[in-house]
């Protein structure tokens, strides 16, 4: 499974029209054929970062489905879509990922919604990581055993979970490259994350926050909340 | 037919070690089935842009083919190869790039490209990558009109350069609205003129018309001065 990852620039003044084009045109002529469908369309929550920007994520089955598709945007039914989208917003910088191991989305294509049903907004952190020079497998399997740990796996208790694990695909973005999904449980606890120093037990060695630092020190949060329309929230 | 484009941020002090990666690695193990070729391995020249810049194009035969070398790189015979090379640069921004309808250069025959790093005279080329204010299949038609045809009518001995390629970003892997011309250089002897003349265009008369009339679809774009490896399967 590939997931298609877009960065939209979106022209302020269009942003209802961009998010009709995603839900009536991208949505639903995707689920004409089973060769993917979009996941997420999510807003960067105005106050924590660029303003009038949207992330969409989009699965694929493999990599023949993805030439298809590409083929379709570059000359076939969705080439006057792409022309119109384009109309509403500045830019879009969009990559291709896959899975890590430890991921725990599985997603079955047909069983994505596409009707656009409507549910209560959720928020996700997505964090983007940047390893450092030759220390990519590292930094991924660290992640997957301690970090995944740190987390908790108890519902009340946990701040975030990670919904989905990935790296960039090579020759489809920046590499090396990897990508969480976190999906935020608990906002008053956000609000002290935000709001206040991390304490000083969580720095010492031997925790994540110290020993990850062997291997990478530059990452970049996002804040994202789901459409009301979203297939996944 | 796909075009795996990548730039890499090579730490300066392992330049060949990096080079003799792709030209002993990348190249010969991509020869041992038909998925794909690597084309061409490129030096930024130094004093024309980013330091320790390289450049490398393969050609993949399909989204299949991709996937599967995508698989060799993460966890098959690849892996070793891919963890000695991130160790050899900080970083590579790769992008995924499919031939317009008119670009020379559309279908390759994989089995004709060399994989012996047999060595050659380095040729330059210039790579020049656009991002258009009008609508991006305007853009590229109008690359076609007024540039790509005009410039194939010209005489040798006035022609500085030939468009090998032009290609559009594959849709999902890398930014949009752009698109890429591949041109070698022919004539050196006529690069200082480009570079050192105050430009002064006709917009009556080409090129100056071509320069003229691009504002309408764009006024953002770069050129890369890239000279080939003695061993790139294309120069």
């Amino acid at each position: 499974m590939l997931f298609l990852h877009e960065v939209h620039r979106v022209a302020g003044a269009k942003e209802r029209e961009f998010e009709v084009a995603y839900r009536a045109g991208w949505m639903e002529a995707l689920a004409a054929d089973g060769d993917a469908r979009l996941l997420w369309f999510l807003h960067h929550a105005h106050g924590t970062g660029p303003s009038y920007q949207v992330v969409t994520v989009t699965a694929l089955p493999d990599g023949a489905a993805w030439e298809r598709l590409a083929g379709r945007v570059q000359h076939g039914d969705l080439r006057d879509w792409a022309r119109e989208v384009d109309s509403c917003r500045h830019d879009v910088q969009a990559r291709l990922l896959m899975a890590l191991d430890f991921s725990p989305l599985d997603v079955d294509l047909a069983e994505v919604p596409t009707d656009g049903r409507r549910h209560e907004p959720a928020l996700y952190m997505e964090d983007t990581m940047w390893p450092k020079r030759g220390k990519a497998e590292e930094y991924i399997a660290a992640a997957g055993a301690i970090y995944t740990r740190m987390l908790g796996s108890d519902p009340a208790q946990r701040l975030i979970s990670i919904e989905a694990a990935y790296q960039t695909m090579p020759g489809a973005g920046r590499y090396p490259e990897v990508t969480l999904m976190q999906k935020v449980h608990d906002m008053p606890g956000l609000v002290r994350l935000l709001t206040t120093d991390m304490p000083e037990e969580m720095a010492r060695p031997g925790t994540w926050m110290h020993d990850a630092l062997e291997f990478r020190d530059h990452w970049r949060s996002k804040l994202l909340r789901t459409a009301s329309w979203s297939p996944l929230n | 037919m796909l075009f795996m484009h990548e730039v890499h941020s090579v730490a300066g002090e392992h330049e060949h070690e990096f080079e003799a990666a792709y030209r002993d690695g990348w190249m010969t193990q991509l020869a041992r089935d038909d998925d794909a070729r690597l084309l061409w391995y490129l030096n930024h020249a130094h004093g024309s842009g980013m330091s320790y810049r390289v450049v490398t194009i393969t050609a993949i035969r399909d989204g299949a083919a991709y996937e599967r070398l995508a698989d060799r790189l993460r966890r098959g015979d690849l892996l070793d190869w891919s963890r000695a090379v991130g160790a050899l640069r900080h970083e590579v921004q790769g992008k995924m790039l499919l031939p317009v309808y008119w670009s020379p250069i559309q279908e390759i025959d994989l089995a004709a490209v060399p994989t012996d790093g047999s060595e050659h005279e380095l040729s330059l080329y210039m790579e020049d990558t656009g991002w258009p204010s009008a609508p991006l299949d305007d853009y590229i038609r109008f690359w076609d009109h007024e540039y790509f045809r005009n410039m194939r009518a010209m005489t040798p001995e006035h022609s500085i350069l030939e468009i090998e390629a032009c290609f559009q970003v594959a849709h999902g892997t890398h930014y949009r609205p752009e698109a890429m011309l591949m041109q070698k250089i022919l004539n050196y002897g006529l690069l200082p003129s480009l570079i050192s003349e105050p430009e002064e265009y006709d917009p009556d008369v080409w090129p100056g018309r071509y320069m003229h009339r691009g504002l309408r679809y764009r006024d953002q774009w770069e050129s890369k001065l890239l000279r080939t490896s003695k061993w790139s399967p294309r120069y």
